[in-house]
């Protein structure tokens, strides 16, 4: 064996000895959740995102850039969610592995179906993604499509183990079928209730199981709200004769609070990924708190 | 009967037209590359500045000891120049991927009567082993804030200690840089840079010669400014530290009249060596809040000779030795979404020449305090009021340097339009 053979494979050997388990980092924590159900012990992931924080606005800590550096695979949300934080941070991990357009690089955008795509793009509009809504996690008929689309490229990736993957994937799906009937059974009532968002971040959620969306109370998406929007907000929750306001855990609540209590209408805080608030640790958890706080009382 | 058949010829040559163009821009977009337009973006930076002082005064100031005579003095074309309303900057940025394996960055400046080239780099998408190359003209990596557009920064202005060693725009050079991302569970960073080194503060590569004869020294031939740098990082909670240490090393030339025919001029051949050590703190308090401190020092240290033709033509080539130092400190806290304030203080230390041996007794101990409120209504436009209270500037006087300080107050608008990228932390 010549030498310049020699190096690269005792390269290699080290970095199998060093990690043996697919190295994959996720940008937000129900990503994270679903490459675990899959992958298992033969993956090790790493979620970045703070699951309490603003998914649009994450501070690009030096330390994702090591975690980046590592990895085998990162699995985005994508329609444009990271756009703010990740580009930098894939530039400074000088890992040819999981730039954009490789196989180590997987946009989970571009296996679902986007709702809200604007046929017009402005910033006058405020933060719009050209893409679409990219809040599609909210929608759960979209995590089979999502446990789908990272089996297919665990096992491109680590193809000695497809079917352990495919097995912990069937399974995923049979245990998500079984969550799905219990929620659309315990949301059936709810058709056509009308609901006033923050953000516009349950959008796929509430129109899945047929609430009625009638308005933000962010003026546009991404601007805080202003007095006179509040109340024109006010004047449409009365008219339309709103159920529930419905918010998000990391944008400021006094809003929401004072029409909340100004129209005596309930304000639900409600998770938007796993880890927003302490009950929803996983992917079932987030749905089942979901639930469990639009059905309580 | 006549009108109606002009009208039936119109109609028919409408659709026909219109047939045509619909035909053309489906069959006319077969080699449309519109697709592959770069990321475009154009920032805008405006100010309106208060000073106590008469501008041509104001130019006339400098940092004596710091560089070479009148070399950092306040430009009429730099930022927040004039009393009144300024025209800061329009910087115009351009990225895209080139291929698999190349990315493009450049960032042209855009100033009323001219424009010019910032920067201009490619850099590689998939060398193994954690290695990047980067090459072209680009804004060093020496320390923190070197780095960065201005438009990122927390206050609208450069550091003092920045500005003292490499001048207002910087050490922006032409050169290449590799980087290597170490495999290690914290961030760890080392890279090299070799650059032309053509900066007027700290380095330069120009020939000397006296008119007579008696200095001849070529010109700096290739590189000239070596640049190394390891930068850190771990996380406590919800605290990012990141931290550094930079090192500049190259040949500094600087000509005063030396090298043209007749009359005084003096000029310098000396070797110039910088560290810099930097560290950043942010602290996320929620999911909007955030306390972040910078900082930076930096410690320059120059020895060569200088050259002086006096007004009898009679040429003498003392020694030259220069010890500079100093630092900034910044505090800023993001309040809400919208509202952003921060503090800094600034402070030029140690301003140590000597000449042939002889002290040249340099004011020291040089300070510059800053405070600022921004507000941002969206993360493309943003409103700050900043206010200065400097007093690292001298005037030469026949006694040697007199202090004049000076208190200056600005309202800056900045805006973003277009693809920008995200910023690194």
């Amino acid at each position: 064996m010549k030498l310049s053979k020699i190096i690269p494979f005792l390269l290699l050997c080290i970095q199998t000895a060093f990690t043996g388990q697919l190295q994959v980092v996720a940008t937000y924590g129900y990503i994270g959740d679903i490459v675990q159900r899959i992958g298992k012990d033969r993956v090790e992931v790493i979620s970045l995102a703070r699951g309490d924080y603003n998914p649009h606005i994450i501070i690009p800590k030096p330390s994702y850039i090591a975690k980046l550096r590592r990895a085998d695979l990162l699995i985005i949300n994508g329609g444009q969610l990271e756009i703010g934080w990740l580009p930098q941070i894939i530039k400074q991990a000088n890992n040819g592995a999981v730039q954009p357009g490789e196989r180590g690089f997987l946009d989970l955008s571009m296996h679902v179906h986007l709702i809200d795509v604007p046929t017009s793009v402005s910033r006058e509009l405020g933060d719009v993604h050209p893409e679409g809504n990219p809040h599609f996690f909210m929608d759960p008929d979209n995590i089979p499509v999502i446990a789908k689309a990272i089996t297919e490229r665990l096992s491109e990736l680590d193809p000695d183990n497809q079917a352990f993957y495919e097995a912990n994937n069937k399974e995923l799906y049979v245990l998500w079928q079984q969550n799905m009937k219990t929620w659309e059974e315990k949301l059936k009532p709810f058709k056509g209730v009308k609901v006033v968002e923050y953000h516009k971040i349950f959008d796929y959620f509430l129109e899945r199981f047929g609430f009625t969306i009638v308005g933000t109370i962010e003026p546009l998406p991404g601007i805080p709200p202003t007095t006179k929007h509040i109340a024109d907000v006010e004047k449409l929750i009365e008219r339309e004769k709103v159920k529930f306001i419905l918010q998000d855990v990391y944008n400021p609540q006094d809003a929401s609070l004072y029409l909340s209590k100004r129209l005596n209408v309930k304000l639900i805080v409600m998770p938007h990924d796993v880890g927003a608030v302490q009950e929803a640790d996983n992917v079932f958890s987030v749905f089942n708190e979901i639930v469990r706080r639009l059905t309580n009382g | 009967m006549k009108k109606t058949s002009i009208s039936a010829l119109l109609l028919f040559i409408f659709l026909w037209l219109s047939g045509l163009i619909r035909a053309q821009s489906k069959e006319g977009s077969a080699f449309d590359q519109s697709k592959y337009v770069p990321d475009i973006a154009l920032i805008l930076d405006v100010s309106g500045v208060a000073r106590d002082m008469a501008d041509q005064k104001y130019y006339s100031l400098t940092i004596p000891g710091f560089s070479y005579p009148f070399l950092n003095q306040p430009s009429s074309s730099g930022l927040n120049a004039h009393r009144g309303l300024n025209f800061n900057y329009g910087e115009m940025s351009l990225y895209s991927v080139v291929d698999p394996y190349f990315d493009l960055f450049a960032v042209i400046d855009l100033a009323p009567e001219s424009a010019g080239l910032e920067e201009a780099y490619f850099t590689t998408r998939k060398l193994p082993y954690g290695f990047k190359i980067k090459a072209g003209k680009f804004l060093a990596s020496f320390g923190r804030v070197n780095e960065q557009h201005e438009h990122y920064w927390d206050f609208a202005n450069r550091p003092l200690i920045a500005t003292a060693l490499f001048g207002e725009d910087g050490l922006n050079e032409i050169g290449a840089q590799v980087t290597w991302v170490a495999p290690t569970p914290f961030f760890l960073v080392l890279g090299a840079e070799i650059l032309n080194g053509e900066n007027e503060q700290s380095f330069g590569t120009l020939g000397l010669s006296d008119p007579k004869g008696s200095v001849a020294i070529d010109a700096v031939q290739g590189p000239n400014l070596y640049i190394g740098f390891i930068r850190s990082s771990f996380d406590v909670e919800d605290a990012s530290i990141l931290f550094g240490i930079s090192n500049a090393m190259g040949t500094s030339r600087n000509d005063q009249g030396f090298s043209s025919i007749g009359g005084t001029g003096e000029a310098v051949d000396a070797n110039t060596d910088i560290i810099g050590g930097d560290l950043t703190v942010k602290y996320s308090l929620d999911a909007i809040r955030f306390i972040s401190l910078q900082g930076e020092y930096m410690y320059r240290m120059m020895n060569g000779t200088e050259y002086r033709r006096d007004s009898l033509n009679v040429v003498s080539s003392p020694s030259i030795d220069k010890h500079n130092s100093g630092f900034y400190a910044q505090v800023a806290a993001k309040l809400d979404q919208l509202w952003e304030i921060g503090v800094r203080y600034d402070l030029l230390m140690q301003n140590d020449i000597s000449l042939g041996g002889m002290d040249q007794h340099m004011p020291s101990n040089l300070p510059r305090y800053s405070a600022m409120i921004e507000y941002s209504p969206t993360e493309f436009s943003r409103l700050r009021l900043q206010i200065d209270r400097d007093e690292s500037r001298s005037a030469q006087t026949s006694g040697g340097w007199s202090q004049q300080p000076y208190t200056q107050v600005l309202l800056q608008a900045n805006f973003t339009i277009g693809a920008h990228g995200a910023h690194a932390f």
